[in-house]
């Protein structure tokens, strides 16, 4: 049988007060007037109750966009989902977050562009940094888990220290340290933010050392790029296992980016209760198992690992969502992959060759325990 | 490695609560879950910043026949591994 969804990713808002060059939302928004309805969230918070899910995502564009977003965080609470809010701060008071969590929330996680003002509302086009710098110790205070979100790329990789440093000033619970992911804006922009070779071995060092010494204080979780990987990425715990994604305007996706595969029909939460999408949505069925996969995945040991890697990032660099992942070292179009790391390390002298497999170093793999599951909600 | 101390209060850590009933007790954390049976759901209804880690150790030590040494042993690298992982705190 089917297992029900860890979590759902409720992109309540494509609305957002930042304009960020690695944005995962895609690069053709839903307007605020097709936006799903307070009472057509509360009704698809609750299905997603009943149906098993666990953890509730609100996300965007800037959830805090929604004047709505306390309601829909009590519903959530009641209807017994996890909640946790992904936001950039913007629209954040004393007084909403105080409304917020005695309405239940029980996670905020705060992204930053880096840690240096300038820098970082450059990437953001928006004077941001220093009102996130200001709500840090808020929610710090307020009682629920804080999670700081970095994202990092070649512009930012080489202070991954400074960026460190100073998150612990702000005394996460965790911090998460994540490479930009080369979808939508991300992708459009990826000659200025895909890292060196010498960058992400530098920054695994740094990693290593500061989760030595954080340890027990501040968890961190650290997202490699994986075009330097050797293996790729399981994205979203393979498609429609673990996670379910509800856009703006109500479709049903199983992760970010698919809707840049085409002839996926996505079904509508405004059409369809949740547990129907979950089970029976085409778009869902479409890529999961392993009856669609090419060789060399079909026979690979490690199809139960990843999943033959993303569908989306196989689209977008061979044009064929049925590929092997072009980042893995096995896939018969690894060439394109290969080419982007020659192109970026060119001026350094260094050989585009795969690191040895840094996420298995970088990143804690999930536990083969059956009780155990942790997911990412964001691709990679 | 921080071995909870005898006097040390384990809790659960802030973020991380209790979800379900019976079978399907569930600690829900950020971004995970985990199912906790058996003896892991016997350490963790005891960490509730009440008990000290001397007193969750000597209580499993009344319900489990098994070494002493051992069962502090376990309860201790228990904890500190769901430490580790920002579940509990002590």
């Amino acid at each position: 049988m089917l297992p029900a969804p860890l979590a759902l990713i409720a992109e309540i808002t494509h609305r957002c007060p930042l304009h960020c060059v690695y944005c995962s939302n895609p690069l053709q928004l839903t307007a605020a007037a097709s936006e799903l309805s307070t009472e057509d969230w509360i009704r698809v918070v609750q299905q997603a109750g009943k149906l098993g899910v666990l953890h509730l995502h609100l996300s965007g564009g800037e959830p805090l966009a929604r004047i709505d977003l306390t309601e829909l965080v009590s519903a959530a609470h009641a209807a017994g989902l996890y909640t946790n809010l992904i936001t950039s701060g913007i629209g954040l008071s004393p007084s909403r977050l105080d409304c917020l969590v005695k309405a239940g929330l029980d996670h905020i996680q705060l992204s930053f562009q880096g840690s240096r003002e300038n820098d970082a509302d450059d990437i953001a086009g928006t004077r941001a940094h220093a009102l996130k710098t200001e709500l840090a110790p808020l929610i710090r205070k307020s009682g629920v888990a804080f999670t700081l979100n970095f994202v990092v790329h070649r512009k930012n990789l080489d202070h991954l220290e400074e960026i460190i440093s100073f998150a612990e000033s702000l005394q996460p619970d965790r911090l998460e340290i994540a490479n930009v992911q080369y979808y939508g804006w991300g992708l459009r922009n990826r000659d200025a933010l895909l890292p060196t070779r010498q960058q992400v071995e530098d920054s695994m060092r740094v990693i290593a050392a500061a989760e030595q010494k954080l340890a027990g204080r501040m968890r961190i979780d650290a997202v490699p790029p994986d075009y330097y990987a050797r293996f790729p990425k399981p994205c979203m715990g393979g498609w429609g296992q673990r996670l379910m994604l509800i856009d703006p305007s109500g479709q049903a996706l199983p992760c970010h980016a698919a809707g840049v595969i085409p002839g996926l029909q996505f079904d509508s939460v405004r059409e369809h209760p949740l547990q129907w999408i979950w089970r029976e949505s085409p778009a869902f069925q479409k890529f999961r198992g392993e009856t669609w996969m090419p060789e060399p995945c079909r026979s690979c040991d490690r199809r139960g690992e990843d999943f033959g890697g993303c569908r989306c990032q196989a689209f977008l660099l061979t044009g064929d969502a049925t590929a092997t992942d072009p980042v893995c070292s096995l896939a018969p179009a690894h060439q394109l992959v290969d080419a982007e790391l020659l192109r970026v390390n060119s001026s350094t002298g260094s050989t585009p060759a795969s690191l040895d497999a840094p996420r298995d170093q970088l990143r804690e793999s999930p536990s083969k325990s059956p009780d155990w599951w942790s997911y990412r909600p964001h691709p990679g | 490695m921080s071995r909870p101390l005898d006097t040390s209060l384990p809790r659960l850590a802030t973020g991380c609560r209790w979800s379900g009933e019976g079978e399907s007790r569930m600690l829900l954390f950020p971004e995970g879950a985990l199912r906790v049976r058996d003896t892991g759901h016997a350490i963790l209804q005891r960490c509730d910043g009440q008990h000290t880690f001397q007193q969750i150790v000597e209580q499993l030590q009344a319900l489990y026949q098994a070494d002493a040494a051992k069962i502090r042993e376990d309860v201790a690298g228990f904890l500190d591994r769901l430490q580790q992982k920002r579940v509990v705190d002590f």
